[in-house]
């Protein structure tokens, strides 16, 4: 079990870098746990720092939720560097992610990646070059295999994907304004 | 015999009894498997578990066997059951371990003859065990980018085995977490939170803690093998702890320092300044053979002619106008013989309480009420004048134990505000004058809740005269309930202030009006054994400066252990003649001494050091005395010949250990019967304060210590209420002055100081008896950089 040490009492940062709306957002979580499991509300402290930098986390506001939580920073770190929907470095308008775990593995995910990678020119982990769309690095199965293979757009699910899908989906991704 | 049904009904309700290997034992009820396996000298390969940290079970190695499981489960998280029955080295148990030996060593790089970590490597030892002879894996290996964590350990992360002791460790026992995963799967890497250093003071301990190359001791770095170290045990020579340490030494010179596990005192930790404090040996201002000063000029010599010169130095002066000063890191032994010479030719002009300024009250050894270990059954603790774990690190640790564990409030009377690796309770800052007076405060808040009269003595005066507050109220109301465990701490800022008695007999009051127990730092690694030995004489080291002695001994100390360096550093430049007896002569001291006699470190010589706690712990000599240099006793009793002393014929270290033993210590205590001084400051005031790593010779020329970021600096510190007052800003030159003493410092703007406040390092130069400073704003601002 973690020890949750005191932290230093600075919290300059988080509100210089924490919108308002980023703020409550975090305090509807912290109040979901007790006190000493504050760190609990960090992945949804998390998401709502990435929504509010442009769909990722600069080291900042990283430090600036690690603030906020009275956590310590490296814990929000690692949480951001383990789950796939978070980003740490700058990327692109919309992220595609495509399973590669076993159930869409068997049902030609790779074959799927190959081809979303050569319609988009870029490598899984890596964005356009016009910043419209990032190619997720290793997505995890998300729990949906009855329609492998599968892909998340922005969050949503897209199942049993063929080429034609891709394409339809990709060439649909608009530019934001 | 008696039948299975007997020995079972006679097990206490919290034990229960376990087969492993066959073999019975009796265990605590809750424990785990590879706890009653180590404590019955059954070896189970492990990485991840460590006796002193939480378990994470992720390395996988201690899988074990146990009947009627259909799996192997790793022992460090089955919790013991009984009848249970356990097999660490069935078919079973051994592929389980052997598989996941192969797993661990998949992304292991083979650089083991380059690995500072070879040969005494847990991963080496046992895959020696359990590993494969070829590796099967054909893939591409993981590597990991190392980061810098600072000047003391070194890092490889590829080797790293993520079994996360030192994550743990920072999280659990320094509180600071520093380190973390950082990823996901086979991708998962130990690293801090972008780039930063490891800032605690027990950081080394991680060294210890990794059973891989991962983390290494970065002075030692490719300086040696584990096979070529001699080990000796020593005793800390830097807090009075006296936590046990080893020194590993090659071709006898210590290269570097571990701890040796002691569950009384240090249990398995060191810190910081234990571990590389010793670095400061190698030192460019070491001296190493005997020196004379002939004309200004110094002159290396022999033994003979030294001792010579160094005789009738002392014997152009009468003992009355001879001082002895002493440090406090030597051995017992030599303050033994130091004394009993200087006793003898009659000096009365003896102290090692250099860096002390109020001598009002009568001097004892420090008043201990208790042990480190009661520590942990206290839930009131209360800091006097303490940065706690910077002044003993192993104290810091055992009250934030007890805060973990016990639930202990602690509060704090400090002349700052510190960063503690614990809540605090009431956390009271003030400047140097002020604190006190809060702890005043807290006192007659006490004595109001208890109807104490506080009429009889000059201390319960003063406390009456202080103010009453509702906040420090309510702290004494949680200190004089009877369920409470109340312990004040005394610190070495308070053993420094110079109001130090009247802290101390307040504390005292405190604790006996509390039911209290008064934990007294010593400052110094070993002040007990020179109090023990009759250092500190009639006159004090602030009369023996003020006083006309002509003639000095210096023994292992110099400018910076005086609370005035700036007057010792006069006194001694215009005394007769300076008997420099030391490990190291600064151009400081090279200037005012006219004879140095080269002795040896306490990790050099036999003897044996008091600590906090009065207990006598010897050791031998680690490494071997550099050049020329003499262990001190030798030197002192040769002296004692030369001058013609009686009862001086000590043949070896042993008759003088035996000798020391026979000294009568009387326990400490502190007196409520004080004179003491009302002190003034007008204007801001000084907080002079001793850096960690600034305690002693030693550490002061530590240089992996003195790169880190808690080493001295030359900044003016202020808060930012106060800056502004003043026009200053952050990095700004000013010229700083107080009575001859001026000094150039940069502004730094620290609002953990309180109003009224300025502080320094001690190093700088301000004398500690004085609380006032005059800031000079800088002339050439535009150059000053």
């Amino acid at each position: 079990m973690y020890q949750v040490n005191p932290q230093e009492n600075d919290k300059t940062l988080a509100h210089e870098l924490l919108s308002k709306e980023t703020q409550t957002h975090i305090d509807i979580w912290l109040a979901k746990y007790p006190q000493d499991q504050r760190r609990s509300a960090v992945i949804g402290a998390l998401h709502a720092a990435q929504e509010q930098n442009g769909g990722w986390l600069s080291q900042e506001i990283m430090q600036a939720v690690a603030q906020y939580l009275e956590i310590p920073a490296i814990w929000v770190y690692e949480a951001a560097s383990f789950y796939s929907m978070f980003f740490t470095e700058p990327c692109g308008q919309h992220k595609v992610s495509i399973c590669t775990n076993i159930s869409c593995m068997l049902n030609g995910a790779e074959q799927i990646v190959e081809h979303a990678e050569q319609k988009l020119g870029i490598k899984l982990g890596e964005t356009t070059e016009d910043g419209r769309i990032t190619l997720v690095r290793e997505e995890e199965c998300v729990a949906a295999c009855v329609g492998a293979p599968v892909m998340l757009i922005d969050g949503h699910y897209h199942e049993n994907l063929t080429n034609d899908k891709i394409d339809a989906l990709l060439n649909g991704l608009e530019e934001k304004a | 015999m008696t039948g299975k049904e007997n020995k079972q009904a006679t097990l206490p309700d919290n034990m229960v009894e376990i087969e492993i290997d066959d073999k019975a034992m009796v265990v605590p009820k809750g424990s785990m498997v590879i706890e009653a396996a180590d404590n019955n000298g059954i070896s189970i390969p492990r990485f991840c578990y460590h006796k002193k940290l939480s378990i994470a079970a992720n390395c996988r190695m201690c899988m074990v066997d146990v009947e009627k499981v259909p799996k192997p489960l790793p022992a460090c998280a089955t919790p013991v059951m009984a009848g249970m029955k356990v097999y660490t080295k069935s078919k079973r148990a051994i592929d389980a371990q052997k598989n996941v030996m192969e797993f661990l060593l998949i992304n292991h790089p083979l650089d083991c003859p380059i690995c500072d970590q070879g040969g005494e490597c847990e991963l080496q030892d046992v895959s020696m065990g359990y590993g494969r002879g070829i590796s099967r894996y054909v893939d591409e290996k993981r590597v990991a980018v190392d980061e810098d964590i600072g000047s003391l350990i070194a890092t490889d992360m590829t080797r790293c085995i993520t079994c996360t002791r030192c994550v743990r460790f920072l999280d659990e026992i320094t509180g600071t977490d520093e380190l973390g995963s950082i990823g996901r799967g086979d991708r998962t890497q130990i690293g801090t939170a972008v780039g930063r250093s490891i800032d605690s003071i027990m950081s080394g301990n991680i060294i210890d803690l990794c059973p891989v190359g991962a983390l290494t001791n970065k002075p030692f770095r490719f300086k040696a093998r584990a096979w070529e170290l001699m080990s000796a045990e020593g005793i800390s020579m830097h807090d009075a702890i006296g936590s046990n340490l080893y020194y590993h030494t090659r071709h006898g010179k210590v290269l570097r320092t571990v701890p040796k596990d002691n569950e009384e005192l240090n249990e398995a930790w060191i810190s910081d300044r234990d571990r590389y404090g010793v670095l400061g040996q190698d030192s460019d201002d070491r001296v190493t053979v005997p020196m004379i000063k002939q004309d200004g000029k110094w002159v290396d010599t022999d033994w003979a002619t030294a001792m010579d010169f160094a005789v009738r130095k002392l014997q152009a002066n009468q003992a009355k106008d001879t001082a002895v000063l002493a440090g406090s890191q030597s051995t017992n032994e030599e303050y033994f013989l130091l004394n009993k010479l200087f006793k003898a030719l009659g000096c009365e002009n003896m102290d090692y309480r250099l860096g002390q300024t109020d001598f009002s009250a009568v001097h004892s050894l420090p008043r201990m009420d208790l042990s480190l270990d009661d520590i942990a059954n206290q839930n009131q603790i209360v800091l006097v004048g303490s940065n706690v774990a910077h002044e003993q690190a192993i104290l810091g640790h055992r009250v934030r134990q007890a805060w973990l564990k016990n639930q202990a409030k602690v509060s704090v009377f400090n002349p700052k505000q510190y960063n503690f690796n614990f809540n605090t309770f009431h956390h009271y800052v003030g400047t140097q004058v002020d604190w006190v007076k809060g702890l005043g405060s807290l006192a007659h808040c006490v004595a109001d809740l208890v109807q104490e009269k506080l009429d009889d003595t000059d201390t319960t005066r003063w406390i009456a005269s202080q103010d009453t507050d509702e906040n420090l109220n309510n702290l004494a109301k949680q200190l004089i309930d009877k369920e409470n465990n109340v312990m004040f701490v005394i610190g070495q800022v308070s053993n420094r202030h110079p109001q130090a008695s009247l802290i101390k007999s307040v504390v005292a009051w405190l604790a006996s009006h509390t039911n209290g127990k008064v934990y007294e730092m010593a400052t110094g690694a070993n002040s007990v054994g020179a109090e023990i030995c009759g250092m500190s004489s009639q006159n004090n080291v602030t009369d023996i400066l003020d006083s006309n002695a002509k003639s000095f001994v210096v023994y292992q100390a110099e400018n910076d252990d005086f609370a005035d360096a700036y007057k010792a550093h006069s006194v001694l430049d215009s005394a007769d003649s300076v008997v420099l007896m030391s490990s190291f002569a600064d151009e400081n001291m090279k200037q005012v001494a006219d004879v140095i006699l080269p002795i040896g470190l306490a990790s050099e010589v036999a003897g044996s050091y008091f600590n906090n706690f009065a207990q006598s712990q010897s050791f031998s000599p680690a490494a071997k005395l550099p050049e020329e240099s003499k262990p001190g006793w030798r030197v002192l009793r040769v002296l004692a010949n030369m001058l013609n002393v009686d009862d001086f014929y000590y043949d070896s270290i042993e008759e003088v250990t035996e000798a020391v033993n026979h000294v009568k210590v009387h326990p400490g205590h502190i007196t409520l019967e004080t004179m003491f001084k009302d002190i003034k400051s007008s204007g801001l005031v000084l907080f002079n304060e001793t850096a960690i790593y600034d305690v002693d010779m030693l550490t002061r020329r530590s240089q992996p210590l003195q790169d880190t970021v808690h080493a001295s600096t030359d900044n003016l510190n202020i808060n930012s209420i106060e800056a502004t007052k003043l026009n200053l800003e952050n990095a700004m030159s000013v010229t700083v002055k107080q009575g001859d003493v001026e000094v150039d410092l940069f502004v730094n703007i620290d609002d953990n100081l309180p109003d009224g406040s300025v502080h320094v390092h001690k190093c700088v130069g301000f004398n500690s008896h004085d609380l006032n400073v005059e800031i000079v704003i800088g002339q050439d601002m535009g150059e000053a950089s």
